[in-house]
């Protein structure tokens, strides 16, 4: 079991920080647990303006598991000696209803020592529609170099339609070379567990 | 949220151990190694000790010293490292985040294409403002 974790733990990461486009021949493997909807994503980066991939997410009314095919397209990026700022559009379908779907605006700037990025999603499931707004900024306490452990320590902040209300929430960031760890704690969601590896 | 302060203090104070270290190393000295070179009439910059390392075990090479934008995180590291890796003609590669300086290693009789370097940074998503070719 614990051999299980581990290889679960090496092959995954986050989807809301891990750039959603990878490098040209690129993957990405993403799960997401304990922060509704639960989901695995893996993403291919043909072209450094696009990437495709599949989920299997959790319905956040139903709880149900359905699979869906996602795109991710760059629209702007800023690359600077210190920094990068990215601004992208992301859609997604489900496989099994195409009553599944979403699109979202996400951006995000970066430098080594400070991050900041957002989201604006709107998700349709079976029978609902959802706006979903979040918000992270995060820092990163040393400096460490290509293979170090690198540690960022977050805070986030969420909004949807359907609690109606703000949650803020610390996060810790754990990334080391491909593989990246985010755990988040609230009092209403309890921990959530963000794991992702690009190979 | 107590395990969360935990973990934040044995963080910070990791970044207070690594601090020092790279102190210590600021403080060799390099006097007339390679990476004093001057390269069409512009000296390179790099950082010493990492150079100098880079290059021991190299003989009869020629290297690429490429100056990056756009490299933040170990994401943009690893792109670099397995992109370049991919190309046969590349001996050795090192990534260095803190100055934002990809080091190429070539055998000397090969001819570094200067537009496949590039094209290859961006398609990491980064972008290559300068490459200078040194002779080792």
């Amino acid at each position: 079991m614990k051999s299980l974790i581990l290889v679960l733990i090496l092959l995954t990461t986050l989807e809301s920080q891990a750039r959603p486009i990878s490098y040209v021949g690129g993957h990405t493997l993403m799960l997401n647990i304990g922060g509704q909807p639960d989901n695995i994503y893996w993403h291919y980066t043909p072209n450094i303006n696009y990437s495709i991939g599949l989920d299997y997410q959790q319905d956040k009314i139903s709880n149900e598991y359905f699979p869906s095919a996602r795109f991710t397209y760059l629209l702007n990026r800023k690359n600077t000696a210190a920094s990068q700022r990215n601004l992208y559009i992301k859609t997604g379908v489900g496989l099994t209803n195409a009553d599944n779907h979403f699109y979202a605006l996400t951006g995000d700037w970066e430098t080594r020592r400070l991050f900041a990025g957002f989201s604006a999603k709107q998700v349709s499931g079976i029978g609902y529609d959802l706006f979903e707004q979040s918000a992270k900024i995060g820092i990163a306490p040393y400096l460490g170099d290509y293979g170090d452990l690198h540690t960022w320590l977050m805070v986030e902040t969420k909004k949807d339609d359907l609690e109606d209300k703000r949650t803020t929430y610390p996060v810790l960031r754990l990334f080391k070379s491909g593989a990246m760890v985010e755990v988040a704690y609230h009092r209403s969601t309890d921990w959530t567990l963000h794991l992702m590896y690009r190979f | 949220m107590k395990k969360i302060l935990i973990a934040t203090s044995f963080f910070l104070a990791t970044a207070v151990a690594q601090a020092g270290h790279h102190e210590m190393d600021n403080m060799h000295s390099h006097e007339g190694h390679l990476h004093e070179t001057m390269v069409d009439g512009e000296k390179i910059v790099v950082d010493p000790q990492r150079f100098d390392i880079f290059v021991t075990d190299l003989d009869n090479s020629q290297i690429a010293l490429v100056s990056v934008q756009g490299m933040v995180c170990d994401f943009c590291a690893r792109g670099i490292e397995k992109t370049f890796g991919k190309d046969k003609s590349v001996s050795k590669i090192d990534v260095d985040l803190a100055s934002g300086k990809v080091l190429l290693a070539y055998p000397a009789d090969v001819e570094i294409d200067l537009a496949d370097i590039k094209k290859k940074i961006l398609n990491n998503g980064l972008n290559a403002t300068n490459i200078q070719i040194l002779a080792n």
